[in-house]
């Protein structure tokens, strides 16, 4: 575990687009050439399919270079199955809002699992 | 409690029984070991669970900080510079993380911590014409609010595992608790009625033998005894033989007398013989 | 004398503007927009003002981007409808409005040829105002040469990527720098036009306009500057030579070459007109203070209301246009504070009328 978490350096984002925007201006973005690691950033708007964000999901969990996943909370809403079962600890899926939808606690898996876990509601 | 059945397949002998023992005594310590163990996870976890709780609140408020300063910036620029932000990324990351391990009884967490390389910067020439010191200024907020963002994702990274470990040690704890040591204990009591009724059987059989021994030795001295009768009346027999023969031959006359007086010996010769036999039975029987 | 023939071709558009002047948002109607507590009632606030009922088709939930787009659309309908009744040289003036436009979709496609994006998407983030019939052209080229080429024949921005840029150049320079390269050109070739094409009074409304916007630009450059390593020439090469700062060239050249913000403050409150804008915007990194960006803002307001109070002049379109603009900021400022709950800052938007 040691070894696999001193790899991981990168933040990844999905969001839209004003999300995306303020998370390359903290500088979080890294653009190469290197086949499946080209951006680590995909802005998803209304109209990206389910299809589309998991497969994007899939591709950010599965890469060894990143350790902390952020999503809007209301992308994270669509593929909610898949982000409720991802338990892995690497990378951590971080929820987080957007501009036009505030945080909700209730939605977020890992709270849930907090809720769940002491059974307070 | 699982049922008496439960116990492992082993030969019920001293050695064994020391064994379990042993085993017994390695699943207590084990046990209370583990037990502490998870308690001491089970304080962090709760610790980090509140903070998590906490710091997820916060973290929105801090996002719609930045969202604004955002926001700030578009009414500066007069547009949207999400496309030219996007364009001037360049192949290194400004904002990386460093995990470093720390150890929660023996549980390595993962801590994230915020890598900023300072001389990185995307975005100095984004907004010259205007706006240049709002992009900044967002540029400041969003980097803070990704701290934030990386904090958080130690806690929930830690979160995670801990949640994970403390499943494992719990139901380790359980196992041992409820199944293991209840388990080691059957299995002692097992092999100590075993022995038991080990000992028991021995001792029997031992009685059974002397029973059957005496019982040997009396029948050879009853049969002993009769014997030696047998040769008494035949030795009387003969006796008696010659002296009716010598009567017979000396005195015809006295005939009816000498008859009466060898019926009276013969009866008492009778009552010798039952007295010894009853003797000998008592004594087996008792 | 010069108003004797003005209203047989432009009376008309004279009119319409200040018609639409008119319209504008009044400070009492921002202040009933920013007591609003949801986007919803901003709606129904806008609709009693010249815009109606834009937003009656949207069936989603409001949001910041929407309300934007609404109004952008309004504004590019009303610029379309005077453009469209205008003859020389007035439409020669707003073609001159649109290039700044034209700017910043050409850099958006010089981007996304350097990346090589997908080019329809590019297209669709293009400002409207800045669209010219071979726009869409310029996204076929898929490299950089032909994309040189194809911005020198065919577009209305050829004299100024001619004048100043090499092929060389585009690949090289920051995107930025082209930018600001090729807005000086523009502003510079605008303000002549405006001076020597154009009758009394608007060439000297303009050309009090234009120097503002120059001026606004030199400054912004200069202290956005500061923490880069762009050199002096480079910067000249930025700033533009009207405008009251750098219409002077020792005042210019100190500019370029001073790289901390006290001086630059000293050096530009030198100029009469700029000397209050450093005494609010002190604070500015602090928050609270008006930012030196809400200065600049409020005093171009001024300088387009100001436009209004002369007959006979072109100058009102431009001045229509830009408080328009202005007013499309107020109210995407005032819905974002809305829709974010930051009601604290909602009274920073700019209000002249």
């Amino acid at each position: 575990m040691a070894s696999e978490a001193k790899n991981r350096t990168l933040i990844a984002c999905m969001g839209d687009e004003d999300t995306i925007t303020g998370m390359l201006l903290a500088g979080i973005g890294q653009v190469t050439n290197e086949p499946g690691k080209e951006k680590n950033f995909q802005i998803c708007n209304d109209d990206t399919k389910s299809d589309e964000l998991l497969a994007k999901f899939d591709e950010f969990t599965s890469r060894d270079d990143i350790a902390i996943l952020l999503i809007n909370q209301h992308l994270a809403d669509v593929i909610r199955l898949e982000v409720d079962s991802f338990t892995a600890p690497f990378p951590a899926i971080l929820e987080i809002p957007s501009k036009d939808h505030p945080y909700d606690p209730e939605k977020d898996s890992i709270l849930r699992r907090v809720r769940r876990l002491f059974g307070d509601s | 409690m699982s049922g008496a059945g439960n116990r492992e397949q082993v030969f019920p002998t001293r050695m064994t029984l020391g064994v379990m023992k042993g085993k017994l005594k390695g699943a207590q310590t084990g046990h209370s070991l583990l037990k502490r163990k998870s308690e001491a996870l089970t304080k962090r976890f709760r610790d980090i669970t509140k903070r998590i709780d906490d710091a997820k609140r916060k973290m929105g408020r801090v996002m719609q900080t930045a969202a604004f300063s955002l926001a700030e910036v578009s009414y500066a620029t007069g547009g949207n510079i999400g496309f030219q932000v996007q364009e001037s990324i360049s192949n290194n990351a400004r904002f990386k993380v460093k995990s470093r391990q720390e150890n929660v009884s023996g549980v390595y967490l993962p801590q994230f911590e915020a890598d900023i390389n300072e001389s990185i910067n995307d975005f100095k020439m984004t907004g010259l014409g205007r706006g240049g010191q709002q992009i900044q200024k967002a540029r400041e907020v969003y980097s803070k609010s990704v701290e934030t963002l990386v904090d958080l994702a130690s806690l929930q990274t830690a979160f995670v595992i801990l949640d994970d470990v403390i499943k494992v040690t719990n139901r380790r704890v359980n196992a041992i608790e409820h199944v293991i040591i209840p388990r080691t204990e059957n299995t002692i009591s097992y092999i100590n009625s075993e022995l038991d009724e080990l000992d028991r059987e021995e001792f029997y059989r031992l009685k059974k033998v002397q029973e059957k021994k005496q019982i040997a030795t009396a029948a050879a001295d009853a049969l002993m005894a009769a014997k030696k009768l047998k040769e008494e009346q035949d030795r009387l027999n003969e006796l008696e033989k010659h002296e009716i023969d010598d009567v017979e031959k000396l005195v015809v006359k006295d005939e009816v007398v000498k008859e009466e007086e060898s019926e009276v010996n013969t009866k008492a010769n009778d009552d010798d013989n039952t007295d010894l036999v009853n003797e000998t039975e008592g004594d087996v029987i008792f | 004398m010069e108003g004797l023939f003005f209203n047989i071709d432009a009376g008309y558009i004279e009119g319409l503007v200040r018609g639409y002047k008119n319209s504008l948002i009044t400070s009492s109607q921002y202040i009933n927009l920013s007591q609003c507590d949801n986007l919803e009632d901003l709606k129904l606030q806008l609709s009693a003002t010249d815009y109606g009922n834009f937003l009656a088709d949207i069936n989603q939930t409001l949001s910041t981007s929407i309300i934007e787009q609404k109004l952008n659309k309004k504004l590019i309908e009303d610029f379309n409808y005077i453009r469209s009744q205008a003859t020389y040289p007035l439409s020669k003036f707003m073609d001159f409005i649109t290039y700044s436009y034209m700017i910043d979709n050409i850099l958006l496609i010089i981007t996304g040829t350097i990346h090589n994006r997908d080019k329809a998407e590019i297209l669709k983030k293009c400002n409207p105002l800045g669209w010219f019939d071979t726009l869409p052209t310029l996204s076929i080229t898929t490299d950089l040469n032909s994309l040189y080429e194809t911005v020198l024949i065919d577009t209305p921005l050829a004299k100024y990527f001619h004048n100043c840029l090499s092929i060389d150049d585009l690949d090289d320079l920051n995107i930025e720098i082209i930018r600001n390269i090729l807005y000086k050109e523009y502003l510079e070739d605008f303000h002549n036009f405006c001076v020597t094409e154009l009758p009394n009074p608007t060439d000297e409304i303009m050309d009090r306009l234009l120097n503002f916007e120059a001026d606004k630009r030199t400054i912004n450059i200069c202290i956005n500057s500061i923490d880069t390593d762009l050199s002096t020439e480079e910067k000249m090469k930025m700033l533009p030579s009207i405008g009251l700062l750098t219409s002077n060239d020792s005042i210019k050249y100190q500019l370029s070459e001073l790289s901390d913000l006290e001086n630059l403050k000293i050096l530009i409150s030198s100029v009469g007109p700029y000397k209050e804008f450093f005494n609010d915007s002190s604070s500015s990194s602090t928050a609270g203070g008006k930012s030196l960006e809400d200065s600049f803002y409020e005093y171009e307001m001024n300088l387009n209301r100001n436009a209004f109070t002369q007959q006979f002049t072109y100058s009102t379109i431009w001045a229509y246009i830009k408080s328009k603009e202005q007013e499309i900021r107020n109210i995407a400022w005032i819905s974002e504070c809305i829709a974010q709950n930051q009601k604290d800052k909602i009274n920073n938007y700019i209000s002249v009328y």
